[in-house]
């Protein structure tokens, strides 16, 4: 690095009368390559924590593996047909769009009120604003079994105050009756997508300048007036973000539900991600199957974003 | 938030390769001589790591030089493990699963016959012999074993004036009928079809009806007839509510807990249900034990489980003779045998089979139905993968169409062979 600058300030200083061609063209290359020790690390990070797992990924997917896990030469599209073969493969496509659009709607739906709530002054506000940072802060494996226990149709301790109070006059068994399971690990996604949503809304919020408002107030604009044609469309920005990464984050999302039904009975509550990891180590154990999975999910999930970032018109958002 | 995603992503990978690295260092440091073998062993219950602790101390303190470095995997992450280890090539030397057939097939085991003295090969129970067996050529060796039979409770049973157990197929329904009339607290039979052994509790059912995996010539026979009957039976048992509820994502421990509490009238329980569950909840539970019910009530069959050791041919096989001699050591009669009757599990070698039979009287009805004991077709390639797809896929025959369910897993058995 040294060299390199010392080079570069020697060619800077040198007075230059009849500078000859093969001078120039290193110096243009130096002065190309100038950038690379401050944005090579980046590159290099990008490229194996990014693109090279892709690369292995899309060529795990081609590959025949055995089910003891060793590799014997390639497949060409076979996984893909095993993959399409699955008679379970649809239904958990469905329930993936079900999962993400339903836990992201819900928790960008409260967290719009849960932001409002942290935005307002009132005695406490600190500690309200801890507390909603705990489900975050707390592994989601955890709260997933700790959900799950207080499922169980046993032990639970749901049973027993849906019980108590009369709601129900039977222990029911929330987590093998697949409609039912999927509400409630939609609720625990919910619970846990809560805090980053509620802040990011939070800052999107401060960010929204009081003189705005007060000329609200002075034209005569209502509180819904108010709130829908003057907060909702500042905080654009904020539920852009907040959507996608959260998009992202439930389309992916592993602990929960494998934690509490393990995808079952049979495959009846899996999303696509806990689907591929059940091909690779729990169902008949086919990795390259499995990969296949994996390839098809990077797609769905870019193809998801894309057409999201369509639909809010993205492009217009950036020149704003 | 992507900054903090690529940052995990990085650590994440740092710490795989810095973990994958270090066992890498250790298996090839271990290379250097060849006397220093890598052992991964399951973890039954709390006492199988001091047990293996202790046997591999003796064994380094009888052959100097030699060093075995012990690696205990939990039940529940073993598939996961062992497929790393595999894909990886960082095979073990000495491997504790209940699954071989794939790795002899894909050449990556020793023959017992190489690693075992004759002395111990012949002390194996003729009944596992053909289980560890792949295409004629016996590769793993069987650690332990475990049967199952009928559990129930007497007092359940006394409360519901049910006077002997149930032998066959109605008995099993109309006794659990009279618990259900008699005792709301309890549910009659404990029917775990959940992920986690399905594949145990429909077989156990399926062989007393004359079904089972593989017909009389091995063929695969999971969409049979007697197979179909067996799941129509246990969801009209489902269905009647004599079960407890939700089979199938009721896992076993789930069951057997419950039956420990006196919380369930009767069940498919195994040798190790009391050391396991039992005892440490009621020592004093009044429990009979009798043989599984049958269709007809005329034969009564029931299912052996066996585990096994196997010896990977790790860098060409030159650890030959120290995995060897670790084997001949753990096989001596009373090592064995001292190793499973801890465990609770039963024995696999005839003079293990003699220590036991005089030191544990409990394990007497147990050994005796041993040698009609039915196993897994371990020797099929086909049987690790396919077992694991049961296990997920079976229960939701209970709720679904069996018929369709059982012909979806007899296509995936084909399909692998």
């Amino acid at each position: 690095m040294h060299d390199t600058i010392e080079a570069h300030g020697a060619g800077a200083t040198t007075p230059a009368p009849a500078p000859p061609p093969k001078t120039s063209a290193l110096r243009r290359l130096g002065r190309a390559l100038a950038p690379l020790p401050w944005i090579g690390p980046a590159v290099i990070l990008i490229a194996a924590v990014v693109l090279w797992p892709v690369i292995e990924m899309v060529r795990t997917s081609v590959l025949r593996i055995s089910s003891s896990g060793a590799t014997l030469g390639t497949r060409g599209t076979g996984n893909y047909r095993d993959l399409f073969d699955e008679s379970d493969l649809v239904s958990v496509l469905l329930r993936t769009v079900v999962w993400v659009v339903g836990v992201v709607l819900v928790t960008i739906v409260v967290s719009l009120a849960l932001g409002q709530l942290l935005n307002a002054r009132f005695p406490g506000r600190r500690i309200v604003r801890w507390a909603v940072i705990v489900p975050w802060a707390a592994s989601v494996l955890m709260t997933a079994l700790t959900w799950k226990w207080m499922l169980n149709y046993y032990y639970g301790v749901v049973n027993k105050v849906l019980q108590g109070v009369g709601i129900i006059d039977h222990p029911v068994n929330w987590l093998s009756h697949p409609a039912q399971a999927m509400m409630w690990m939609m609720w625990v996604a919910v619970f846990v997508s809560l805090p980053f949503t509620s802040f990011v809304i939070l800052a999107g919020l401060q960010t929204i300048p009081e003189d705005v408002y007060e000329a609200a107030r002075v034209d005569g604009a209502g509180r819904a007036r108010t709130y829908f044609r003057i907060t909702l469309p500042l905080l654009r920005p904020s539920l852009l973000v907040a959507a996608i990464i959260n998009v992202i984050n439930v389309f992916n999302s592993f602990p929960i539900i494998y934690a509490m039904t393990g995808g079952g009975p049979g495959s009846k509550t899996d999303t696509s991600t806990t689907f591929m990891y059940k091909l690779a180590f729990t169902g008949s154990g086919d990795v390259g199957e499995s990969a296949a999975m994996a390839v098809v999910n990077f797609a769905l999930i870019l193809i998801l974003v894309l057409v999201y970032l369509r639909v809010v018109g993205w492009r217009g958002e950036a020149q704003s | 938030m992507k900054r903090h995603l690529m940052g995990a992503i990085a650590a994440g990978l740092t710490v795989a390769l810095g973990v994958s690295g270090c066992s890498k260092g250790s298996s090839s440091g271990g290379g250097g001589d060849d006397k220093t073998i890598r052992f991964v062993a399951a973890i039954y219950d709390d006492k199988t790591k001091s047990l293996w602790d202790s046997l591999i101390k003796t064994f380094e303190e009888q052959n100097k030089g030699y060093k075995v470095n012990l690696e205990m995997v939990d039940w529940t992450q073993m598939d996961a493990k062992v497929k790393t280890y595999v894909q990886t090539k960082q095979t073990p030397d000495i491997l504790n699963y209940n699954a071989f057939a794939d790795f002899a097939r894909d050449g990556l085991l020793f023959p017992a016959s190489d690693v075992l003295s004759p002395q111990v090969s012949s002390d194996i129970l003729p009944s596992f012999i053909d289980g560890d067996k792949y295409k004629g050529i016996q590769y793993a060796v069987p650690l332990l074993s475990s049967v199952r039979l009928f559990f129930y409770n007497k007092d359940v049973f006394k409360k519901a004036g049910i006077d002997t157990p149930p032998k066959t197929w109605d008995d099993v329904k109309a006794d659990a009928q009279k618990i259900k009339d008699k005792d709301k607290g309890v549910f009659p039979l404990g029917l775990p079809l959940g992920a986690e052994e399905s594949q145990a509790e429909f077989f156990m059912w399926a062989m007393n009806n004359g079904g089972g995996y593989v017909d009389q010539s091995g063929n695969w026979a999971i969409d049979s007839q007697a197979n179909v009957d067996t799941v129509n039976y246990l969801k009209d048992l489902t269905k009647s509510g004599l079960t407890q509820p939700n089979p199938e994502t009721t896992d076993r421990k789930d069951v057997f807990n419950e039956f420990a509490q006196g919380k369930i009238g009767m069940l498919n329980g195994a040798v190790f249900m009391p050391a396991g569950f039992i005892n440490k909840v009621n020592a004093k539970l009044p429990y009979g034990i009798a043989p599984l019910p049958s269709k007809s009530g005329s034969t009564s069959n029931t299912l052996g489980v066996q585990d096994f050791l196997v010896a990977f041919k790790n860098n060409g096989g030159k650890k030959k003779d120290a995995v060897s001699k670790f084997l001949n050591f753990f096989y001596q009669a009373n090592n064995v045998a001292n190793f499973q009757k801890e465990e609770g599990f039963l024995p696999v070698t005839k003079s293990a089979g003699d220590v036991i039979a005089n030191a544990v009287p409990y394990d007497k009805p147990f050994i005796d139905a041993l040698p009609n004991a039915k196993f897994y077709p371990t020797g099929n390639a086909a049987w690790g993968p396919l077992a694991n797809t049961i296990k997920e896929k079976l229960g939701t025959a209970i709720t679904g169409d069996p018929k369709s369910v059982l012909g979806e897993l007899q296509q995936t058995a084909q399909k692998n062979g």
